[in-house]
């Protein structure tokens, strides 16, 4: 016997799960990834780099700016390019902005509902309009960051090898660091909000994330000992789900907020670590629904960082000069840290500038393995004491504790 | 109150995120629409009748047909919405058969979950209304929503990226720079919004009907020094290869 949920709602992308029951016992889940496959790494095999990032960027619409940023700095590395700060700050500053505009639909528009009791955050906002207000003008102004670094809300194009196609004027910078400051109460409000949730899911035993706090040139777990992602990651395919998964050193492992905040706490703000600290003792728990809290953090973080971002740029005053990139064999990998957790772009590229090599490992991915031992473990607990519709809601609950992010998942290439 | 569904199929999530990106409008729309199906924002589904159906992304799975076909026999109005569901976008434009490309992605040719080919969806139904863009413009969707709610037929553009170009006064980069810029041979709609970040238009609402003139871009292009491997993958990148010269 079995028990499915056929799709998971209020996540991105389509997936689902099968619960296997054998003699009234929860013998099984697996989480399938239905989401039909897309091939990004066979797409870019050929391309002439400078049109990679905007291919991968369609990956994922909720962090395209992660996904052109890591491709960017992949290929970068591949050409031993090395750009100057004030285009890594502006880099951050987007990767920034996807923080925000990310972090805030999940826990405003995805989470809370379930919090408040709610199918919707529409149906939500009839009793909850101020906590749905909050988080759509935190979000809003997000998108107004990737706007102004990616060109667009969705899809940029503006994220170049090298630099950028345009960059921002200074009433732009002005903006953002005047906003940034004034939306930090509305993010201390979603810290106490997720603060209250009763833990549940798995317990991440192994945490996995950059080495800086948004992006880095190699991965760090919790022996802070350096390395690549293929010394120490396998993955493999599974045949009921077009989303592979992965182990390090053989363990089940989580990447995300979670990671994050637990890894590098002593890289964030100081109005951040100090709510870190506040909720230091609950947050090493490890139960995957902390992600939400964990987020919440980041939220705090990122408009706080965003503000010292643009306050840096003003008082420097920005070039905006590209450096110029003239192709050359190489190899090279892009590791950034999404609003999900880790993503890594590796490519090789040939004499001439086209792709001959790329693979591409996504948070949703790496976290595959973790979120249905989260699904077993919740179902285990559950089963028999609730009925099959609060079972399955509650097992829902659990997976967008992930948030993950199921259009990502679906292209992975073999190792 | 209008019964709205909106169906994700394979894709980025961006063209149903975009409807959330409509913020304060989103709530002008929910003045005439009740969202009955849209899984990425509810938990909530009752999709046996629907006026309108707005469907986006390829049809990649088994799954997705039939997903798409329930959406097209329980609706009134269907919408494709996004390049994607318009013109199968870049994984519409991945070469080969199904098999041989799971066995390089996957190592195995096997295929337990009933992948198929990336294709529109406009190439298994019929369907009201087509609105391109990756993404589309959202305040596209926005008007054909208002629109259809007051019972009035919605305009479909059809000059190509060049003439918003021109509108907002930008200096021709194809001409004055040489980089390769798609906007004469595409839909606008977009506001010409690469070139405002004075990037090459890279062609994301597919090509434009009729008009075009893909055999002139392409030899300008072979022109300023680009090779045809090159050009013919631009073109392609998201139609399906649909543009011929
Ligand atoms: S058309 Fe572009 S933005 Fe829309 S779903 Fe497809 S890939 Fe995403
Ligand atoms: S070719 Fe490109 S840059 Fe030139 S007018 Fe057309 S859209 Fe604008």
């Amino acid at each position: 016997m079995s028990i499915e949920i056929d799709a998971f709602t209020r996540v991105e992308g389509n997936g689902g799960a099968e619960i296997i029951i054998e003699d009234g016992e929860v013998k099984e889940v697996r989480v399938k990834i239905f989401e039909g496959p897309r091939f990004f790494e066979i797409l870019t095999l050929g391309r002439h780099y400078y049109d990679v990032p905007d291919l991968e960027a369609r990956i994922c619409a909720i962090c395209y700016l992660s996904h052109s940023v890591a491709s960017v700095l992949g290929i970068e590395r591949a050409f031993g390019v090395e750009v100057p700060k004030e285009i890594m700050l502006l880099r951050e500053l987007g990767l920034i902005g996807e923080f925000i505009e990310s972090h805030a639909l999940h826990l405003y528009l995805l989470v809370a509902p379930d919090l408040f009791g709610y199918a919707d955050a529409i149906r939500m906002a009839s009793k909850h309009g101020e906590v749905v207000n909050e988080g759509l003008t935190i979000k809003a102004f997000g998108n107004y960051i990737r706007e102004v670094i990616g060109g667009r809300e969705i899809h940029g194009i503006n994220v170049k090898p090298g630099g950028f196609g345009r960059y921002p004027s200074i009433e732009e910078l002005e903006k953002i660091e005047k906003n940034s400051e004034a939306l930090i109460k509305f993010a201390k409000r979603a810290v106490g909000i997720f603060a209250s949730q009763e833990p549940f899911g798995a317990k991440a035993e192994h945490y996995i994330a950059t080495n800086d706090y948004l992006y880095g040139n190699k991965l760090i777990a919790c022996d802070k000992e350096s390395f690549d992602y293929f010394e120490h990651i396998e993955e493999k395919s599974l045949p009921y789900s077009f989303a592979k998964q992965s182990r390090y050193k053989d363990k089940i492992f989580m990447v995300g907020s979670l990671p994050r905040v637990m890894l590098k706490a002593e890289k964030l703000t100081p109005l951040a670590k100090r709510l870190f600290e506040e909720y230091k003792e609950r947050l090493s728990k490890g139960y995957v629904s902390l992600n939400n809290l964990a987020q919440a953090i980041e939220l705090v973080y990122g408009l706080e960082r965003a503000s010292e971002i643009a306050k840096e740029l003003l008082d420097k005053g920005v070039e905006g000069e590209n450096i110029s990139v003239e192709p050359q064999e190489g190899e090279g990998i892009g590791y950034v840290e999404a609003p999900r957790g880790v993503l890594v772009h590796h490519y090789r590229i040939d004499e001439k500038g086209n792709i001959a090599y790329s693979n591409i490992i996504t948070p949703t991915a790496f976290n595959h393995a973790l979120m249905e031992l989260s699904l077993y473990e919740e179902a285990k607990r559950h089963y028999g004491t609730l009925d099959e519709k609060t079972l399955i809601q509650k097992l829902e609950e659990t997976v967008r504790a992930f948030d993950p992010c199921i259009s990502c998942s679906v292209h992975l290439v073999k190792l | 109150m209008l019964k709205l569904g909106v169906f994700e199929l394979t894709d980025c999530g961006g063209c149903a995120l975009n409807i959330l990106f409509l913020y304060e409008k989103l709530f002008d729309v929910l003045k005439f629409y009740e969202i009955k199906e849209f899984h990425m924002a509810s938990s909530f589904k009752e999709h046996d009748h629907l006026d309108v159906a707005i469907v986006t992304g390829t049809v990649s799975t088994q799954r997705d047909l039939a997903l798409l076909k329930h959406a097209r026999n329980h609706s009134k109005y269907l919408i494709a919405l996004g390049t994607c569901a318009t013109h199968g976008d870049v994984q519409g434009s991945v070469e080969g058969k199904i098999r041989e490309k799971l066995e390089k992605v996957y190592g195995t040719k096997a295929n337990p979950m009933k992948a198929l080919d990336s294709k529109p969806i406009v190439e298994y139904v019929a369907v009201d209304y087509a609105l391109p863009g990756c993404p589309y413009d959202k305040d596209e969707i926005y008007q054909v929503l208002m629109n259809i709610a007051k019972g009035v037929e919605p305009p479909k553009k059809d000059y190509p990226v060049c003439i918003e170009c021109k509108l907002n006064e930008y200096e021709c980069i194809l001409v004055k720079r040489e980089i390769p810029c798609l906007g004469p041979i595409t839909l606008g709609g977009c506001d010409a919004i690469c070139i405002k970040s004075g990037i090459g238009c890279i062609g994301c609402r597919g090509p434009l009907p009729k008009e075009a003139n893909p055999a002139g871009e392409f030899e300008i292009l072979k022109e300023l020094g680009y090779d045809e491997e090159y050009i013919r993958r631009k073109f392609k990148t998201f139609a399906r290869g649909e543009l011929r010269w």
